[in-house]
């Protein structure tokens, strides 16, 4: 199975919470990036994130003026944050029941951000689907109902 | 105002309700999509859109077999549509209510789609930011006034101008409110009434 560090994306960028929107909206455009980690203010602090989603809702819905609303007004954290070891139809599954589309990969420090877009360009779910039971067999070779039998 | 046709993207690509979900795939893989339009099967058939969500939550979040399900079992149709002439600030509205990311863009035939993306990128609202509805005025208005007066003080000539400002965009929206009333078909009925029995009881003026 694959893994959500083989097809997350590693480059990263981050952004102060209390940057204003309109610095967000410059550095998404400026490297291409539909969302944004928000820097943590100590090793105790969650991870959040802010996406064009957020901003589109919450500012540009409004007509709110991005210069001088800030990022921890609209974004989410804590955020709902991945294993980089979490098998890939395990990522999906956990955006499917969260409604999330992007999180970033942590393990000690942040590793990279994965997305639905990761999930439906890298990975080998059309190749390789899994079913529940096979990841269940595939995760304990041992288990009775993961018996093979030859004839 | 930018209307959805200046910052719609124009290469579509369609695909048939019938198709296997692993030719979705290979498609919004080859074109770099993230979202295809489902072919109308006649001109009365509603706009259908499978995105790439649609496809990791339904599809690869359970390990079906995507050669064996079809895009009509995860498409959304009928879909919301947006007119070309629409101001983008509308559609951001019309998104946030509707909680969608992306719409296909039709007037008479499909034109383009335009998504969140477009609206960040190609919109004008970091720019130009515009308050679509007086009631948003008010509230910018009203929250400018609150921190003002928290700033300069409660008596200073500053908050009692912001406070002013709040006072003449509410004055506009009660005169907008009246002109409605005034031109609404509920009053209009009682006006005919009255302007052929004028001496009936209902009909009466007070004067002060």
């Amino acid at each position: 199975m694959m893994r959500a560090e083989e097809i997350m994306t590693k480059d990263v960028v981050s952004i102060s919470g209390s940057a204003t929107i309109a610095e967000a909206v410059k550095l998404m455009k400026d490297k291409g990036l539909r969302a944004l980690i928000v820097d943590r203010r100590s090793d105790s602090d969650p991870y959040g994130i802010v996406t064009e989603t957020d901003i589109v809702y919450k500012v540009a819905a409004f007509g709110h003026d991005p210069k001088k609303m800030r990022v921890y007004e609209i974004m989410t954290k804590p955020c709902v944050v991945v294993n980089p070891d979490l098998g890939v139809e395990y990522v999906a599954r956990l955006f499917a029941n969260t409604r999330i589309r992007r999180a970033p990969v942590v393990k000690g420090e942040l590793l990279g951000v994965i997305s639905i877009s990761d999930i439906l360009n890298k990975s080998d779910f059309v190749e390789k689907p899994k079913s529940a039971f096979e990841l269940y067999c595939e995760e304990n070779p041992d288990a009775l109902e993961a018996r093979i039998y030859e004839d | 105002m930018l209307k959805a046709r200046d910052i719609m993207t124009t290469s579509v690509v369609t695909i048939s309700g019938s198709a296997t979900v692993a030719e979705a795939v290979k498609l919004m893989k080859d074109k770099g999509l993230r979202a295809l339009v489902v072919d109308r099967r006649s001109d009365s058939d509603p706009y259908g859109i499978v995105s790439e969500t649609d496809i990791v939550y339904k599809v690869a979040a359970f390990g079906h077999d995507p050669k064996k399900m079809r895009v009509y079992e995860i498409m959304t149709k009928p879909c919301v549509v947006v007119n070309p002439d629409l101001g983008i600030e509308y559609v951001a509205r019309l998104f946030a209510n509707t909680r969608i990311r992306r719409a296909p863009v039709i007037e008479g035939k499909l034109l383009g789609i335009i998504s969140i993306s477009d609206i960040l990128n190609k919109g004008d609202f970091v720019e130009k930011p515009k308050q679509l509805y007086l009631e948003d005025r008010i509230e910018a208005a009203r929250e400018d006034a609150r921190s003002i007066c928290a700033e300069k003080g409660a008596t200073s000539p500053e908050c009692a101008a912001a406070w002013d400002v709040v006072e003449e965009l509410q004055a506009l929206a009660a005169d907008r409110r009246q002109a409605k009333e005034d031109t609404r078909d509920v009053s209009n009925s009682l006006k005919d009434y009255c302007a052929e029995n004028p001496d009936a009881l209902e009909c009466r003026i007070y004067d002060d």
